[in-house]
């Protein structure tokens, strides 16, 4: 290595660092370098690149060819990183990655296990490109595949290699891209449109988000591709509008691919003209619904229609009209250019190819992973995800955005794909995996979930509107101890009508965070009911706290970390709680070390 | 192409909805958001039915299902009572003291609901009727407002609309009589909004308001109609009709 070789810094700047002034430390390095640009023979680069991923440890700065990946780096390591590991090829081991397992430092990101076991097709180039730099795509084969299409494939060649490739959507109903493609083209009405669903809306999601900050490009050569397939000129990215790094990283990406020629009139001289224009979303959960998202496209209150019409025929504006989820877009100039059979190696047999995840709730290691379709749900939790938080027992994960379902350890060997997910009564969704520990109350996470689709319902149609609303007014008394029995008959009740009666998917999936709640967590309602007892310690107006003589060690940690002074005893002596005084915030059962702290009243 | 709803064999055209063909055999759905004027709503959700397709049973909207292939139809099996059923529960415990709801609730045997907590004065099922003859007449001075459990209708920021018009056919088409429209003997009151009513030249019957007039005189282009009720116009046509022709209008 040394002074010769030109080395690239690559500093995280997705919505997770940042916030961590990841922009800091890289506004901090340009500076130091081209300060210092006389003094060297070949200048380093800084780049600003998209969400690495590894969310939990941002910001994180990889330098590269000596693959070192610091994690954790604050402002004040700019100038120690500037000197050791650019001007010169130290590595500063107190910002390395500590493996969990065996305690050493890790240098390469490929020896990490949170990436060892990922398998990065749609993420391919975020953490690896400058999102704002058409040049750092095109280096990385992008707009080859674009090229391919172009020249070498026939429209019905390119809808062939996408339906071989088993492709299914990845917004979360997973129907086959290719056949959605295959329809469309099938249609003799033009004008043909392609959207592109960037509205995501599920709490703790940010797949979607990731890809159109960090590879924006990717996205823009899918939707071309898709374009010549169906014979479209016009395509539409719906990002809703909190996105707005990724509004800006696509609106730049646009422009530049424009000046290119990849997009506009007469693309690369082969006679094709595409377009896109990117909506912004008015933050509607709905409208990642894809007819209300199109109604809204026009102009119109976000609702869904009935689709016994398929878009595909009476899209946009009433046209044959192709609209697939960001991640689906990423992948379409993989499976070009590297083909179906290949894709279809990846991955299970129904569900081929890889799954982007966001891992949050109380896992260890909070991000975002690409794993090939099939892994076992054990694997992307314990393996990729590190476990749970404070070494707590795991719970349930809850996967599919609010309308998905909670999945119980008992599950936890299911291998993840669309079909299996679906029959253990949740589903893909978009990715999100919300992890749950023995203190999550699966009622209290029911009524959350219906509370958020109450909200979040358009309340165009009775079952969804009306069923939530009464579901909310249930799943609230049963938390607040007013259960009555005949509670558990009446949401099954709603439950199964919505199911089916509701107008959209959304209203037919909304009733999934309750049934799959009572399906593997039904004592926890009876519990609530009968017994009149948050299991969990969570519901207040239900729940006590006792401390276990025999347990206790007298450490003080529950004592200080009691707000309301409910906590009495002396240092190494047994601690009482007093529940007069406690507003069951539930720190000390959170803090304790020695498991001393018990839901529940003490047997006298 | 044939159907079967029923057991009846009916008639149908490609694309025809399925409550239309229903009704025009005289077969009963049941339907609040549905108007022939203004298809399409499907929000009450009142009129689902199951379809059966290579043995395959699914629900499906009638008001908008579209018969493209020769199915079978069944508007009353025991799993789609049973979905009206709660559907008529949830719509009773929205507006507890609505007529046209009670007697729903009372043809299909559903107890009032006593487990939840509802506005004593509520009266609107939000089936979108309304909303959608103002965008029709080619107004939109009322829509829906929010989303969720929190959704209503209403004039923007619930102020007297600048568009209202006063026609009323809002009110008309609410299947639950949830529009409170007012009418004194000059005046008609509706949105908050109060309207002068012009009368009839030939009986003197206060019956338009001035905003309508103007409307439809753009629209038209005409300025020179005389302004008649809808029983003076009736007469004022069979008149025309006999002193051109000889004979009455049928």
């Amino acid at each position: 290595m040394g002074a010769n070789s030109q080395k690239k810094v690559l500093v995280c700047c997705g919505t997770g660092c940042l916030a961590n002034n990841s922009l800091e430390i890289y506004n901090g390095l340009k500076s130091k370098v081209s300060a210092a640009s006389v003094a060297v023979s070949v200048e380093p680069i800084i780049k600003a690149t998209g969400c690495n991923g590894f969310c939990e440890k941002g910001p994180i700065v990889k330098i590269m060819p000596d693959d070192i990946s610091y994690y954790k780096v604050k402002p004040a390591d700019v100038d120690e990183i500037f000197e050791k590991s650019i001007m010169a090829d130290e590595v500063i081991d107190r910002l390395l990655y500590v493996d969990v397992a065996t305690g050493k430092k890790v240098q390469s990101q490929n020896d990490n296990d949170f990436y060892k076991k990922q398998m990065k097709l749609a993420l391919r180039n975020i953490g690896e490109i400058d999102p704002a730099d058409i040049d750092d795509y095109i280096e990385r084969l992008g707009y080859q595949a674009l090229n391919k299409v172009l020249f070498a494939m026939t429209p019905a060649e390119v809808i062939s290699e996408v339906a071989e490739s088993g492709l299914r959507g990845r917004g979360g109903a997973g129907f086959p891209t290719g056949r959605k493609w295959k329809q469309c083209a099938g249609y003799d009405s033009f004008p043909k449109y392609v959207v592109c669903n960037g509205d995501e809306g599920d709490p703790g999601a940010f797949m979607d988000r990731s890809i159109m900050e960090g590879d924006p490009n990717s996205i823009i050569e899918g939707m071309l591709i898709a374009g010549y397939a169906i014979q479209s000129e016009m395509g539409y990215i719906y990002i809703r509008d909190e996105y707005s790094l990724a509004i800006k990283n696509l609106a730049i990406a646009i422009a530049k691919a424009k000046e290119r020629g990849f997009l506009g009139q007469n693309i690369l001289g082969s006679g094709f003209n595409f377009d896109i224009q990117i909506v912004r979303g008015g933050g509607a959960f709905v409208c990642g619904e894809s007819t209300a998202l199109m109604a809204s496209i026009e102009g119109n209150v976000g609702e869904p229609r009935a689709k016994y019409v398929r878009s595909v025929e009476k899209g946009l504006w009433g046209q044959p009209t192709i609209l697939n989820n960001v991640e689906t877009w990423a992948n379409i100039p993989l499976i070009i250019n590297n083909g179906s059979e290949w894709f279809r190696g990846i991955g299970t047999k129904g569900s081929t190819g890889t799954k982007v995840f966001s891992l949050v709730g109380k896992v260890k290691n909070t991000g975002l992973v690409e794993v090939p379709m099939g892994i076992p749900l054990r694997e992307l939790i314990f393996g990729i995800g590190g476990g749970v938080i404070g070494n707590k027992k795991f719970k349930a994960v809850q996967s599919g955005g609010p309308s998905g379902g909670c999945i119980p350890e008992s599950l936890l060997d299911l291998n993840v794909d669309f079909d299996t997910l679906a029959e253990a009564g949740s589903m893909m969704g978009s990715g999100g995996m919300i992890i749950m520990d023995e203190r999550t109350c699966m009622v209290d996470v029911a009524r959350y979930y219906v509370n958020f689709l109450a909200e979040e319902s358009c309340g165009k149609c009775v079952p969804c509107r009306e069923g939530l609303k009464r579901m909310l007014e249930i799943l609230n008394d049963i938390c607040n101890g007013k259960g009555q029995l005949g509670d558990i008959e009446s949401l099954e009740e709603i439950c199964s009508m919505t199911s089916e009666a509701a107008l959209c998917g959304l209203g037919k999936s909304a009733p999934n965070p309750v049934v799959s709640t009572l399906k593997y967590f039904r004592d926890e309602y009876i519990a609530h009911i009968v017994d009149k007892k948050c299991p969990a310690g969570i519901c207040k107006e239900l729940t006590s706290f006792y401390i276990d003589q025999e347990l206790c060690i007298g450490c003080g940690k529950c004592k200080r970390n009691c707000p309301a002074m409910a906590i009495e005893g002396e240092a190494k002596a047994f601690h009482t709680l007093d529940m007069q005084k406690c507003i069951k915030c539930g720190n000390c059962i959170d803090t304790c070390k020695f498991n001393a702290v018990k839901v529940g009243e003490e047997a006298i | 192409m044939n159907i079967t709803i029923d057991g009846k064999i009916c008639q149908a055209e490609a694309g025809e909805f399925l409550l239309a063909v229903a009704q025009r055999n005289n077969i009963y759905i049941p339907t609040l958001c549905h108007s022939d004027a203004l298809p399409g709503q499907a929000s009450c959700r009142l009129c689902i039915v199951e379809v059966v397709e290579n043995g395959q049973h699914k629900v499906v909207t009638s008001c908008v299902y579209p018969v493209t292939r020769e199915v079978e139809v069944i508007t009353n099996s025991a799993k789609i009572v049973a979905m009206r059923k709660t559907i008529i529960m949830l719509l009773s415990a929205r507006v507890p003291g609505n007529e046209e709801i009670n007697k729903l609730r009372e043809e299909y045997s559903v107890p009032k609901p006593t487990r939840f907590t509802s506005a004593a004065d509520e009266q609107c099922i939000l089936c979108g009727l309304c909303v959608k003859a103002c965008e029709t007449v080619g107004l939109a001075a009322i829509s829906t407002i929010s989303r969720g459990i929190t959704k209503k209708v209403a004039t923007p920021y619930d102020e007297p609309s600048e568009a209202c018009m006063g026609c009323g056919a809002c009110a008309q088409v609410c299947p639950t009589g949830a529009i409170s429209s007012r009418e004194e003997k000059q005046h008609r009151t509706i949105w908050n909004k109060r309207f002068e009513l012009i009368s009839c030249k030939s009986c003197g019957k206060h019956f338009i308001t001035k905003e309508q007039i103007e409307y439809m005189r753009n629209k038209l282009g005409s300025t020179d109609d005389e302004i008649l009720c809808e029983s003076c116009k009736r007469t004022h046509i069979f008149k025309k009709f006999k002193d051109l022709y000889g004979v009455a209008a049928k």
